[in-house]
C-alpha cells in the first residue's frame, strides 16, 4: 500500500511542476501593471511597480520562487498587508461552513433518493423523483439564489417581523449563527446539487439492480431490505466513494456566486477578486494549494477503492 | 413547520443572537456598492472606496465645506486658510493645536500624541517613496520645490542599499523650530488648484510611529486623528464588511453653520455649532450584487443607499427623475447627485487615418460624432438618467454650458449632417475609408454599447473593428499610441474644470492623462495661463474658449456624466449625500426612536 502511494506521489511531481508552469505562463500573458497603476502615472511609476513586484527578473527566477514558497508567505497585490497564506486560510471556514454540509447533505439525500428511485424503477415514484431532478438541475443555480433570498429570507423574515435566515452576511461569533448565515445558502447549495447526484447514483443503483449476486439474494429469499442496504448499497459504494472523493478538493474552492450573494468571506469570492484584479501571489497560492489537495485525494481515492471493493487490488 | 413554531424558532435565534448592541448607541449603517476598500493607507489607495474609509480615519489640512454648493473648500487641520504670497508661490500655514491623533499602541502608554507640523511633511514625503507603492505621486509631482529632487535621491539611496530618508530636507518644505504648529510650502510656479489638493486623501496626515510600528501592515492598521477609527484589525473582513467606531479624542469640532435654504427645508440646519461626531458606530456593508444591497435597504437594515440601476424605478419616477409619492409618504428622501464624470470614446490624433489638424480630417471626426446616438446609448444602457453635454468639462464646473449645449454644437444624431461631413472628409457614404479600429475594456455592458456604437456608424457607412480587451491591454494600447478610437472615462480629481482641461495640454500626450495626444501650441499657452490664474469671470471666459477648440477640433466624440441617486431613510439625520468629497459621514446622525 505504501510503495503504490510513494509510486504515484513520484508520478505526479512531474505533472505537479507543469500546472505551476502553466499557471505562471497563462498569468503573464497580460501585462498586469496597468492594472495596478493609477489614471495619471507615469512610465518611471510603471517601471518601480514592476521592480516591486518582481516581475522584472527572469521566468526562471520567479518560477524558483513560486516553487519553493508557493507564494503563501507574499503580500497580496491586491489587498497589501495581508499575506496569501492568511488570506486563503481566513475564506477557507466560510466556505467550508457551507460546501462541507452541503455534500454530506447532498450525497445522503441523494444516495437514498437514487436507491429508492432504482428499486421502484418504472413506478409513478421514480418517475416523480426523476422528474424533480431533472428540474433540480435544469435550473439556473443564480435562479434558486434570486428567488430563494427573496423569499425565504427578505418576505418571510418580512412576514414574521424577525430575522430567521439573513439576506447576507457571516458572523461565525453570533450565537446560532449557522442557521442564520448558512442554511439558506446550504439549502440552495444541495437543491441543485442533487439533481445531478441523484441521477447519477439512480443509473449506479439500476446497474447494480440488474446484476446476478441480486438476483441470486432475491432467489435465495433475503428480504428486500436486505438486499437493498447489505448487498447493492456496498456494491455501489465504489461509485459513491468515487464521486464524493472527486468533489473534495472543490470543497474548498468555495461557491463564488452563493458568496458574492450572501456577502460570506470565503474562497470563492477571494479567488474571483484575486483573478479579476490580477493578484498573482494570491491565484498562484491558491493553485499550487488545490493541485496539491487535488492530487492527493486521487491517490486517496484509488486505496479507499481497495478498503471498499477488496476485488481492487494496488498494482 | 406551522407557522408557531417558526415564530418560536425566531425568537430563540434573535434572543440568542442578534445584535449585541449597546444600548443608546447611534450606529449608522451603510453599503458601500463593490467590495470594498482594499488598503487604508492613503498613499496607496486611490479608489472612491478607500477615499470614503480614509476621509473618517484621516484628515487633511483641508476639506469641502459639508452644506456649501458649488464646493468651496474650508480648513481641516489648519487653524485658517493657508495664506499665499503675492507671487503665488509660498504657502504659510498654521495648524490648529490640541488635534491629536487616536489612541493606539503604537504610541507610548497607547495614548495619542498631537498633530504637528513635521507629521504633514512626513507624510507628504512617503508618496514620494516608491517602496510605499503610492497610486498618486502625480498629485505632487513637479509641484513642489526640491520634492522631484528629494524623491530621485532618496529612491536612489534605497537602490543602492541605504535607507529612504524622512528627515532629508527639501528646499521648498520650511518647518519651524520655535513654533511647531507652523510650515511653508514653496511651489515651483503658482497653481491655485494646488489647494484641492491639500483636501483630497491621499495627501492625509498619518504617524509615523504608527508607519514604523506596522510596517507594511499599516494599510490594516489604520491610525488617524479622524472623527472614526478601526478599533480591531478584524472589525474589517476583506470585501465583506468594516466596523468604525467613534474616536473619543476626536478635535473639537462642530457642524456647519453655513447653509443654504434647501438645508433648511431639509431640517439639517438643526446641528449648527453641535459637536462632531454624533455617532458612536458605523456599520459598512461591502455588496458586490445589487439586490442583497436593495434587499437589506427594503427591510430597513441600512440606513440609506445608492440606487442600483434595475431597481431605479421602484423609488424614483422614470421621468422626472423624482421620489414616488409612496416613498415620500413613509418618509424616504431622494437624493440625485451629480458626478464629475467625462465620459467620451477618443480619437488617436497622431493616427494617420482618424487624426491629424487638416480640414479633412476635422470633417471625418465631426461626421461620426454626428452619427452617435447618445440619447439612445443612455436609455438603454443607463435608464436615461446619465447627463449628456458638449465639451469635457463636466456639469457644476466653471465652463459648462448652460443646459449642456454649447453653441457650436456637434452633437448628434443628425445623419444628414454627418453624410454631408463624411463627403467632405473624401469618403461620400463611407466610401474608401477603411473599417475603423475601436478599442474598448471588458466591462459590463461593453460589448453590447460598443454594437450599438457600431450600427449607429453603419447608418453613414462607416464600419467599426471592435476589440474587446482587458482593461489592463486598453491601457497599453492608449499608452503605446497604438488605439486609432478607444473608449475612456475621466473622473475630475477636484471640483475645477482645470483638471480635466489638462487631458488635451500637448505635454501630456500619453502615456500622460492627453490620450488623444492632441497637441494645438494656442491651446497649450491658453491652459498654462489659466493654471495660474485664480477663479473669476477671466478664468472662466478663458475654460470657454479651451472648451470650444476641442470641440471644433473633435478629439473625443460625445460626453456624458453619471447620476448617482440615494434613498435615505427617515431616521438618517443631516444627509446630504456627496459625491466629489468623502467624510461627510462624521456629519450624520440618527434618530434612533423613528427607526
Amino acid at each position: 500500500m505504501l510503495a503504490f502511494a510513494i509510486r504515484r506521489l513520484l508520478l505526479n511531481i512531474p505533472i505537479y511542476l507543469g500546472i505551476l508552469l502553466l499557471v505562471m505562463g497563462a498569468l503573464r500573458v497580460n501585462d498586469p501593471i496597468h492594472f495596478r497603476l493609477s489614471k495619471n502615472a507615469t512610465p518611471e511609476e510603471y517601471q518601480a511597480v514592476k521592480e516591486s513586484l518582481g516581475l522584472d527578473k527572469s521566468l526562471l527566477v520567479q518560477y524558483w520562487r513560486f516553487l519553493t514558497t508557493l507564494d503563501l508567505d507574499t503580500e497580496s497585490w491586491d489587498t497589501p498587508g495581508i499575506t496569501v497564506g492568511e488570506k486563503l486560510g481566513d475564506a477557507v471556514w466560510p466556505s467550508l461552513a457551507i460546501t462541507l454540509p452541503a455534500l454530506i447533505l447532498t450525497s445522503l439525500l441523494s444516495v437514498v433518493i437514487g436507491l429508492v428511485s432504482a428499486f421502484r424503477r418504472g413506478t409513478s415514484i421514480d418517475r416523480g423523483l426523476v422528474f424533480f431532478a431533472v428540474v433540480g438541475m435544469s435550473v439556473s443555480f443564480l435562479v434558486y439564489i434570486v428567488i430563494l433570498q427573496y423569499f425565504a429570507a427578505f418576505r418571510l423574515n418580512e412576514w414574521m417581523g424577525k430575522t430567521l435566515f439573513a439576506i447576507q452576511g457571516y458572523d461565525p461569533t453570533q450565537p446560532g449563527w449557522w442557521i442564520k448565515f448558512c442554511m439558506l445558502p446550504v439549502a440552495i447549495s444541495t437543491i441543485v446539487a442533487m439533481g445531478y447526484d441523484t441521477r447519477y447514483y439512480r443509473t449506479v443503483m439500476v446497474e447494480e439492480t440488474t446484476k446476478d449476486y441480486i438476483r441470486t439474494a432475491r432467489s435465495k429469499g433475503l428480504p428486500e431490505r436486505t438486499v437493498l442496504f447489505k448487498h447493492m448499497l456496498r456494491n455501489a459504494m465504489v461509485s459513491v466513494v468515487t464521486r464524493i472523493m472527486i468533489t473534495l478538493p472543490f470543497l474548498v474552492t468555495g461557491s463564488f456566486l452563493l458568496e458574492v450573494y450572501f456577502n460570506i468571506p470565503g474562497m470563492g469570492k477571494v479567488l474571483i477578486s484575486a483573478i479579476t484584479a490580477k493578484d498573482f501571489p494570491v491565484i498562484q497560492g491558491f493553485t499550487a494549494v488545490f493541485a496539491l489537495l487535488f492530487i492527493a485525494t486521487n491517490i486517496l481515492t484509488d486505496i479507499l477503492y481497495a478498503v471498499v471493493d477488496p476485488r481492487v487490488r494496488l498494482s | 413547520m406551522s407557522r408557531l413554531a417558526l415564530l418560536a424558532l425566531a425568537g430563540f435565534l434573535t434572543a440568542c443572537g442578534g445584535d449585541l448592541q449597546a444600548a443608546g448607541q447611534k450606529t449608522l449603517r451603510i453599503p458601500i456598492p463593490t467590495d470594498g476598500p482594499k488598503n487604508l493607507d492613503p498613499v496607496r489607495g486611490s479608489t472612491m472606496y478607500e477615499n470614503q474609509v480614509c476621509s473618517v480615519i484621516f484628515e487633511g489640512l483641508l476639506q469641502y465645506k459639508y452644506l456649501k454648493r458649488p464646493y468651496e473648500l474650508e480648513p481641516a487641520l489648519l487653524a485658517e486658510m493657508p495664506k499665499v504670497s503675492g507671487d503665488g508661490k509660498t504657502y504659510s500655514f498654521r495648524l490648529k493645536k490640541g488635534v491629536r491623533f487616536q489612541d493606539n499602541a503604537c504610541f507610548p502608554e497607547g495614548k495619542g500624541r498631537e498633530v504637528v507640523a513635521k507629521d504633514v511633511f512626513y507624510s507628504w514625503k512617503r508618496i514620494a517613496n516608491k517602496g510605499n507603492d503610492p497610486k498618486s505621486w502625480w498629485l505632487l509631482d513637479g509641484q513642489i520645490k526640491g520634492f522631484n529632487e528629494y524623491r530621485d535621491e532618496q529612491n536612489k539611496a534605497v537602490e543602492n542599499g541605504g535607507k529612504f530618508d524622512y528627515d532629508a530636507a527639501v528646499s521648498g518644505m520650511r518647518l519651524f523650530a520655535d513654533d511647531p504648529y507652523r510650515f511653508e510650502l514653496i511651489l515651483v510656479e503658482p497653481n491655485p488648484t494646488f489647494q484641492y489638493k491639500l483636501a483630497m486623501f491621499q495627501l492625509f496626515v498619518v504617524p509615523r510611529e504608527a508607519v514604523e510600528h506596522y510596517g507594511v501592515r499599516f494599510t490594516r492598521n489604520p491610525v488617524g486623528n479622524g472623527p472614526f477609527m478601526l478599533r480591531k484589525q478584524d472589525h474589517w473582513t476583506t470585501a465583506k464588511s468594516i466596523w468604525l467606531y467613534k474616536n473619543p479624542t476626536y478635535r473639537q469640532e462642530t457642524y456647519p453653520d453655513e447653509y443654504g435654504d434647501d438645508d433648511k427645508k431639509a431640517g439639517r440646519h438643526k446641528a449648527a455649532g453641535k459637536r462632531l461626531p454624533f455617532l458612536d458606530k458605523i456599520e459598512i456593508t461591502f455588496f458586490v450584487e445589487s439586490q442583497p444591497m436593495w434587499l437589506e435597504f427594503m427591510s430597513n437594515n441600512l440606513d440609506y443607499t445608492t440606487v442600483p440601476a434595475e431597481n431605479f424605478a421602484e423609488p424614483f419616477v422614470r421621468r422626472s427623475r423624482k421620489l414616488r409619492s409612496r416613498w415620500r409618504k413613509r418618509g424616504a428622501t431622494g437624493y440625485a447627485v451629480p458626478l464629475l464624470d467625462f465620459i467620451f470614446r477618443g480619437f488617436n490624433m497622431e493616427d494617420e487615418l482618424v487624426g491629424g489638424y487638416t480640414k479633412k480630417r476635422a470633417h471625418l471626426r465631426r461626421a461620426l460624432q454626428l452619427a452617435m446616438d447618445q440619447r439612445e446609448i443612455n436609455d438603454a444602457f443607463y435608464n436615461g438618467i446619465n447627463t449628456i453635454y458638449d465639451g469635457p468639462i463636466p456639469p457644476g464646473l466653471a465652463g459648462y454650458p448652460p443646459n449642456g449645449k454649447a453653441p457650436d454644437s456637434l452633437r448628434g444624431p443628425s445623419i444628414e449632417r454627418a453624410r454631408a461631413e463624411l463627403a467632405k472628409a473624401g469618403y461620400p457614404g463611407g466610401k474608401g475609408l477603411p473599417k475603423l479600429d475601436f478599442w474598448t475594456g471588458q466591462a459590463s455592458q461593453a460589448k453590447e454599447q460598443t454594437e450599438m456604437l457600431q450600427r449607429q456608424m453603419r447608418r453613414i457607412g462607416v464600419e467599426l473593428n471592435i476589440h474587446l480587451v482587458d482593461f489592463s491591454t486598453l491601457i497599453e494600447k492608449v499608452h503605446k499610441k497604438q488605439a486609432q478610437m478607444f473608449s475612456f472615462a475621466w473622473g475630475s480629481d477636484y471640483p475645477d474644470p482645470e483638471n480635466n482641461l489638462a487631458l488635451f495640454y500637448g505635454p501630456n500626450e500619453a502615456p500622460g492623462s492627453n490620450s488623444f495626444n492632441y497637441k494645438r501650441p494656442e491651446y497649450d499657452k491658453m491652459y498654462l495661463r489659466m493654471r495660474a490664474m485664480s477663479s473669476g469671470p477671466e478664468r472662466e471666459k478663458l475654460a470657454i474658449k479651451m472648451r470650444d477648440m476641442v470641440l471644433s477640433d473633435v478629439p473625443y466624440m460625445g460626453s456624458m456624466a453619471r447620476t448617482r441617486f440615494y434613498v435615505v431613510r427617515p431616521w438618517l439625520l443631516n444627509c446630504k449625500p456627496a459625491e466629489v468629497f468623502a467624510g461627510w459621514w462624521k456629519y450624520l446622525d440618527i434618530d434612533e426612536s423613528k427607526r
